[in-house]
């Protein structure tokens, strides 16, 4: 006989509008087993929480369910409570009638039924909780970062800052990420490579900070806490523990690769770096391009490489490195804005897109900041069009946020370097952050014009061959508009990573529709991933700009010092075990497991799960023909149970 | 046609060698029944007991059932028809056997014979193959022009049906069940020890032969069978009441085939398809 309490949480009238409460608070005391059923306004408060407490005293209570919201919100909170009254924290039971009821009807009669149901399940179940113990792990000190761009690097500095090791993880040949690209930053202006390199500097220097550059991040085991991670550092063919950096070999060298950081505008040496203030500083050889690699001939780099650091026989290596928290910092790409025809992006020379044309103004630039087009004129008349892509149902729902700051940025750099005519075509003029407006308003003045209308379609002019026209439809006037322009600008959708979906496996991250990192709760956990010990910052988790990008990467790392602040963490006690005499060997559990907890036992020929590993998600236990797996405080008994209750309506 | 007497005299006489070589322990083929129309599932463990061997069309058996009773690391010669090949990969492929402890003998057939009805069994009730996909000896003439196998082509009927008159067709037909067990002792894939169905904690489902214990039973069997059934359709012929096992098994291994591209135990290459995550899986199956 279990002595069991039910408290009804109203949540203010987020529950009481569409569940009749006391009702249900009835209908709980009329349930075997139910020694005490109450209703209350704010369970969560501190007067509900004591009102539990005295309950479980005064009625002697061995078993606890509280209707309420989700478990994410308040399991936590009412586990201390009953723990604090005595009681084992795991035999609490919530049932989560608000985001699974009230919210989602608006009929007070189908609420009320739907959370009887629910309760009655829930009673049926907390009679078979059995009392579970925590597991309490070490925890290991260290934090990787993946991705080092502007986020990665300011997670990477502020918790190394703290005396925390970290690794940092970056898949190019240099730290920097786009920011590094940039020339100016958007609204006040400041030159993008004074306020990074010295960060990136302080990368380099930091006595806490392992950086991994051109590594990718190939293997990911382990836990919260206990993360065993592969690292796969590419071959470089330059032994970088030799090279001084003299750089000789870029100037020799007579292979001529795509530079990447120029986004394809010029093309650069087959042994490089990306750019003159790249960290590290030392080249890399580029085996698409290298004479060496693609005729068997050449090696001139070799020749005149003093410090004999040049190696065409390195190979990929692995490097294994623990840790206990991950921030994942993979940054965005640009939308490929080749398949929207009607732009003629790749098409028409004059089309560049708006990364090309930050390298444009870039003094480190193809252009050495000169904005000239690609057959080497100065544009006369430049349209700069909004929202492609992005703001678009036939491509990304979503506002990419920064592009209508940075498209007022390029106005006014182009103002600044050229005596062009600029046309700003946008759908609205999207100025929300602190010295946005102020910015935009200051455009206004520049002799911008402003268009408020989708650009539609770009053409080339049939009189004056090389100009573009601009389709559009100024939606103030009501007028069709077609521009004659030099040069266009196409202002794409951010989207993530491509390679973001690997790292989103690696790490089980989940994504949203549009493939950026999913946060725990949208408001109240903006930078823990349902991954425990995994955090995101930046971009990868959605559209913002530099401001909101450093924000978050501090709150990523101060997230991840929570965790590896302390040497010793609790974590939940629902693993699951194998019953041997059950198992019939299948493997299924083996196979399933994204945590690899279980491990079969050839000589047994049985499965066993390493505790240590198992994260108590119930894969292995729902594949298990013949339901060897018991999934604590989930077993088969205790879901049937709740099942048969909820049947009964 | 198949050449049924020297297919018996070629098993004979590799079974003899294979055990006086001492390359096996165990020889499994088919023995004397009661008579011609039953043969039995027989092991040969010494060379006189190959005299015992026969082969006739009658010998429908999956022999495959048989491999995991025998400890792990035992030789094992088995004889296979097409399905039964099918089922000796899965089972390699889930682990159960390994390939160096077989020796697979495999007998390429076609006109195998239904013992209770007498009739021809063709792809209507097994996968349609008649050459083994796996073998190490061959013991007969390779079947030629075997015309594509249809094995699906038997759906059309259950598919025309909607999703009530499925459920009412399944309702009738399982409720024929007497639980006897005879479809998991039949087949190749069912090794589970305890099966589900006889455990107690917690107990799944009724044991009378009754609705919904029945229904319980054979959907969760089923399930477990999805991705793995060769098609051997020898459930539905162990069946004492004639419960068309078969359509469900092949209906399930369409559609588990239309989603990701893989028929069970044709490769000991692929993964049991369903606990093996790829990244271009079909998410069909989340709509």
């Amino acid at each position: 006989m279990s002595r069991i309490g039910v408290f009804v949480c109203h949540c203010g009238l987020n529950i009481a509008k569409t569940v009749r409460v006391s009702e249900l608070a009835e209908f709980a005391a009329t349930l075997p087993d139910v020694v005490v059923a109450k209703d209350y306004k704010f369970m969560c408060s501190t007067p509900g929480q004591e009102m539990i407490q005295h309950d479980i005293k005064q009625y002697n209570l061995d078993r606890v369910i509280v209707t309420a919201c989700s478990p994410l919100m308040h399991e936590k909170t009412f586990r201390k409570v009953i723990e604090n009254a005595g009681l084992n924290q795991y035999l609490l039971t919530i049932v989560n009638i608000r985001e699974q009821v009230s919210w989602v009807t608006t009929d007070i009669e189908e609420g009320t039924a739907k959370s009887k149901a629910l309760l009655n399940g829930a009673v049926y179940r907390a009679r078979l909780l059995a009392p579970l113990t925590s597991r309490v792990i070490d925890v290991n000190p260290d934090v990787m970062v993946i991705g080092a761009g502007i986020a990665g690097i300011q997670a990477a500095l502020e918790l190394a800052n703290t005396g925390k090791k970290v690794y940092l993880v970056e898949k190019n040949s240099t730290i920097g990420g786009h920011m590094a690209q940039f020339d100016k930053t958007f609204p006040t202006l400041d030159c993008s490579a004074c306020i990074l390199t010295p960060k990136m500097d302080n990368v380099l220097q930091h006595k806490n900070i392992t950086m991994l550059t051109y590594c990718e991040v190939s293997g990911v085991k382990g836990y919260v806490g206990n993360f065993d991670i592969t690292i796969k550092q590419k071959a470089r063919y330059v032994d970088h523990s030799k090279c001084n950096a003299c750089l000789a070999c870029t100037e020799k060298c007579p292979g001529k690769g795509v530079s990447e950081w120029d986004e394809a505008l010029v093309k650069r040496k087959s042994i490089y770096i990306p750019f003159p203030q790249a960290v590290p500083q030392k080249p890399i050889i580029d085996r698409e391009s290298c004479t060496f690699f693609k005729k068997g001939k050449c090696r001139l780099c070799e020749k005149v490489c003093e410090q004999k650091a040049i190696d065409f026989e390195q190979q990929d290596t692995f490097i294994d490195v623990k840790v206990g928290a991950i921030i994942v910092a993979t940054g965005f790409d640009l939308m490929d804005t080749k398949p929207l025809v009607q732009y003629g992006y790749g098409k028409y020379p004059g089309v560049y897109n708006s990364l090309e044309v930050e390298r444009l103004f870039n003094s480190a630039g193809p252009t050495s900041g000169k904005v000239t087009m690609r057959d080497g004129k100065e544009p006369q008349s430049i349209a700069i069009l909004h929202c492609i892509g992005s703001r678009d149902k036939n491509h990304h729902e979503h506002c990419s946020r920064v592009c209508c700051m940075y498209s007022l940025k390029f106005a006014h750099l182009f103002k600044e370097k050229t005596s062009a005519d600029v046309y700003q075509l946008y759908i609205d003029m999207r100025a929300a952050g602190k010295g946005y407006e102020e910015f935009y308003n200051r455009l206004s003045e520049e002799n911008v014009k402003f268009i408020r209308g989708k650009g539609a379609r770009v053409t080339e002019s049939t009189e004056e061959p090389g100009r573009l026209i601009v389709e559009a439809e100024d939606t103030i006037t009501s007028k069709f508009m077609k521009i004659p322009v030099d040069m266009v600008v196409l202002s794409p959708a951010i989207v993530p990573r491509a390679e973001s979906k690997d790292i989103g496996r690696l790490l089980n991250l989940s994504t949203d529709k549009q493939g950026f990192f999913m946060e725990r709760h949208p408001k109240l956990a903006p930078l823990s991933t349902m991954s425990e010990g995994i955090f995101i910052a930046g971009v990868c988790q959605g559209p913002k700009d530099i401001p909101d990008t450093v924000a978050q990467a501090l709150g990523a790392a101060a997230e991840a010092l929570t965790i590896v602040v302390n040497d010793k963490m609790e974590l939940e006690a629902t693993t699951a075990m194998v019953n041997p005499a059950s198992c019939c060997g299948c493997q299924n559990c083996v196979r399933v497991c994204p945590y690899g907890a279980p491990g079969f036992n050839y000589e047994k020929r049985v499965s066993e799960i390493n505790e240590a590993l198992c994260k108590g998600c119930g894969l292995c236990a729902s594949v298990c023909p013949s339901s060897a797996i018991i999934a604590r405080h989930f077993t088969n008994e205790q879901v049937l149970a709740e099942m048969e209750g909820l049947m009964e309506f | 046609m198949t050449d049924f007497k020297k297919i018996e005299e070629n098993l004979k006489t590799e079974a003899g060698r294979l055990l006086k070589e001492g390359l096996v322990t165990v020889v499994l083929s088919y023995g004397k029944g009661f008579d011609e129309n039953h043969p039995m599932p027989y092991a040969a463990k010494t060379i006189a007991d190959v005299e015992n061997i026969v082969f006739n069309q009658y010998c429908n058996y999956n022999m495959a059932r048989y491999l995991v009773r025998y400890p792990q690391g035992t030789k094992i010669a088995i004889a296979v028809k097409a399905a039964d090949s099918r089922a000796v990969i899965q089972l390699i492929q889930e682990e159960k056997v390994k390939r160096e402890n077989l020796v697979i003998l495999g007998i390429p057939v076609q006109g195998m014979k239904n013992p209770k009805t007498g009739e021809v069994i063709d792809s209507k009730t097994t996968c349609g193959l008649y050459n083994p996909v796996l073998y190490d000896i061959l013991l007969g003439e390779e079947v030629h022009g075997q015309k594509n196998a249809l094995p699906y082509e038997v759906l059309a009927e259950y598919e025309a049906m909607d999703k009530d008159a499925r459920w009412e067709f399944w309702e009738k037909e399982l409720n024929k069940c007497i639980r006897c067990y005879a479809c998991r002792k039949a087949c190749p894939m069912c090794y589970c020890d305890p099966c589900f169905i006889d455990q107690s904690k917690p107990k799944w489902a009724d044991k009378a032969p009754q609705s919904p214990g029945n229904m319980m039973y054979h959907l969760t069997r089923f399930h477990h069978l999805a991705g793995r059934c060769i098609d051997c359709g020898e459930c539905s012929r162990a069946c004492p009441v004639d419960i068309p096992l078969y359509l469900f098994h092949k209906k399930v291994a369409k559609e588990c085939e239309e989603m990701f591209n893989q028929k069970a135990g044709m490769s000991i290459e692929d993964k049991p398809v369903l606990v093996d995550f790829r990244v271009e899986d079909s998410d069909k199956i989340l709509e």
